[in-house]
């Protein structure tokens, strides 16, 4: 067995609405080892969004121990927590993201500019990953001259190109059509095959049997 | 991120909505370039008057009558008739002073052949040369024979020369002042100056023959005495005063019937006033720089709302607050110091054709370049940094979800 990746303990995340406190996630455990592919499953409102933003370091639990990569998460300040992003996670999302107005090779390469790279660095590396996706003759489209399946493609891209130390992919499928979806998902698995640590966020328990595993949410907790 | 980086990103996010920039940037243009041209415009005129000074001699005092008390023309400056010719003579014994020109003045219709313009006509001595300042360009300058004859002859300022179609050439020739014949023996070279006080026009003629033929009696209009030294003018001023109230026989306690002017006084306070002016004009302008930051402002913190899931994706892609809160920063300082730029070439385009016109020529000052340019850096700062952080501090799961 290879060792943990992401491991969780005890976590809880409370929002503070007014008086009442609603907790989005209660005592969560969750371990993720390297090369893993983990689908994390549940209907809407069941905290499934929330764990993704724990896990992907844009917001920070309430209670609990997170350790990515060997790094606590818990008591990092917003700088440091940028710098975990920069470097360990690569996001995927349903409605792509991409930034409007910039080519494709340019979305690909933001990432990178965060980490300091060079231009020169940069682009090349952009492009490789793009060519990777097959996507080699589409470096200078701007997102609105590309089909949902490309774009989620760049979006992938884009995902890679830091060589993170996980992939998460939150509903990589909801905005595309089967065809296109089933091409996102056998790249997911391809992505798997080569050692990439992936971990799938959906409500559709048919997306989520593409993973090794499933753990599913519910009212905040893991059921078993 | 660096420097570069940044300016890149500002740039060609610029470039891709450019009717906005332009318009974002023409508050700062418009207050920039009223600035530059508007602290050109009192620099030009204090440089004329500050011309004009020099020209006019320095150590010029002129003596002017008090005002008359009763006459038509009682209560008006320089009104009264209590100069007199006899007066210059005694004033020129003064110890310090170098020399002394009376000044009688009319109004008279001057012709040339053809040609006839109306200008006044001092009536003065060879003195006047020297007191005022004048050089001479073609001929000569009235002398001591002249003067003690009285001989109808005629000196020409540069401007009645040229009004009269009189050139180089001139000397010799015959005019008539007031119908009556004159000899020019003279042009003056041109001293230039604003047209508020253009000294170029005017026909300087022996004292003797204006008042034979123009005006009679003994008084004057005008004293002008050069001093030896511009140390000396205060006590020069002070035995002036001694001499004319012993002369005119003023009691201890009664006022003085003359007035003694300091040339270089009166224009230096008119050079301040005029730089008062341009400091004023300076600081209405830098209103419209104020109102194109806050332009600045605004589009700024329309561009963080449009832009809020863009500044999402790249908090979630590994950017720092502190990125964010630069690229906003870099942006608006792009903008102002863009229109800062454009501004200042149009500023001084406008200086230069103001000057043309005017007749002071291009006045350039590098301070107020730097001035203008560190204002337009100011104004990005200040109206930058507040959009910026709204930015910076946007919560990246909230941005992301922004629709």
């Amino acid at each position: 067995m290879s060792a943990p990746l992401i491991s969780v303990q005890g976590l809880s995340r409370i929002y503070r609405t007014g008086r009442i406190d609603v907790a989005a996630l209660r005592q969560i455990d969750l371990v993720i080892r390297e090369g893993e592919f983990v689908a994390i499953v549940g209907p809407s409102g069941s905290g499934k969004t929330t764990l993704m933003n724990i896990l992907g370091c844009l917001d920070r639990p309430t209670n609990g121990h997170y350790v990515l990569a060997g790094t606590a998460v818990a008591d990092l300040d917003d700088n440091e927590l940028a710098r975990l992003r920069s470097r360990e996670i690569g996001f995927i999302f349903q409605s792509y993201n991409l930034l409007p107005r910039m080519s494709a090779l340019e979305n690909v390469a933001a990432p990178l500019i965060y980490q300091g790279m060079g231009r020169r660095d940069r682009e090349a590396r952009a492009r490789a990953a793009l060519e990777r996706l097959g996507l080699g003759d589409r470096l200078a489209h701007e997102p609105t001259e590309l089909s949902g399946g490309e774009q989620q493609r760049v979006a992938i891209a884009r995902a890679l190109v830091t060589e993170p130390a996980i992939l998460l992919a939150d509903e990589p499928t909801g905005n595309l059509d089967s065809a296109s979806g089933a091409e996102v998902i056998e790249l997911l698995h391809e992505l798997h095959r080569s050692g990439r640590t992936i971990v799938l966020i959906t409500h559709d328990g048919d997306v989520a049997q593409a993973a090794e595993r499933q753990v599913h949410v519910r009212d905040g907790r893991v059921a078993a | 991120m660096s420097a570069f980086e940044l300016v890149r990103l500002a740039l060609s996010r610029l470039r891709s909505s450019r009717l906005r920039a332009a318009l974002t940037m023409l508050g700062v243009i418009i207050g920039v370039a009223s600035v530059v041209a508007l602290v050109s415009v009192g620099e030009g005129t204090t440089r004329g008057i500050t011309t004009q000074l020099r020209s006019l001699g320095t150590n010029l005092l002129v003596v002017n009558p008090g005002t008359a008390v009763s006459g038509p023309n009682a209560g008006e400056p320089g009104s009264a008739t209590t100069l007199t010719l006899d007066d210059a003579v005694a004033l020129a014994k003064i110890a310090g002073v170098a020399a002394v020109a009376p000044e009688l003045a009319t109004q008279q219709p001057v012709i040339a052949g053809a040609k006839h313009t109306t200008t006044i006509i001092i009536g003065t001595t060879a003195a006047h040369a020297q007191v005022r300042n004048e050089t001479i360009w073609q001929g000569s300058f009235l002398t001591p024979v002249t003067d003690a004859l009285g001989l109808r002859v005629a000196v020409l300022g540069a401007t009645t020369a040229t009004n009269l179609g009189l050139g180089a050439n001139a000397v010799g020739t015959d005019i008539r002042i007031g119908g009556i014949p004159f000899r020019v023996i003279g042009i003056l070279q041109a001293k230039g100056g604003s047209s508020l006080l253009n000294q170029d026009d005017q026909v300087i003629v022996p004292v003797a023959a204006v008042r034979s033929q123009f005006v009679g009696g003994t008084s004057v209009r005008t004293i002008g005495v050069s001093v030896a030294s511009v140390n000396q003018m205060g006590v020069v001023a002070a035995a002036i005063t001694t001499t004319l109230r012993s002369r005119h026989g003023i009691l201890a306690g009664r006022p003085d019937d003359f007035v003694i002017s300091n040339q270089a006084q009166l224009l230096g306070a008119v050079s301040s006033v005029s730089t008062l002016l341009a400091v004023l004009l300076a600081g209405i302008a830098s209103i419209s720089l104020v109102v194109g930051g806050i332009g600045i402002m605004n589009i700024m913190l329309v561009s963080v709302r449009e832009r809020t899931r863009e500044i999402g994706i790249r908090k979630a892609i590994g950017a720092r607050s502190r990125d964010i809160l630069l690229q906003f920063l870099v942006e608006a300082l792009t903008l102002s110091l863009l229109g800062g730029a454009i501004g200042i070439g149009i500023g001084l385009l406008l200086s230069a054709g103001i000057g043309q016109i005017a007749g002071w020529g291009f006045v350039f000052d590098p301070l107020t370049l730097l001035v203008a340019a560190g204002f337009s850096v100011a104004v990005g700062v200040l109206f930058g940094v507040w959009p910026a952080r709204q930015a910076a501090l946007l919560d990246p799961i909230a941005a992301l979800r922004y629709e």
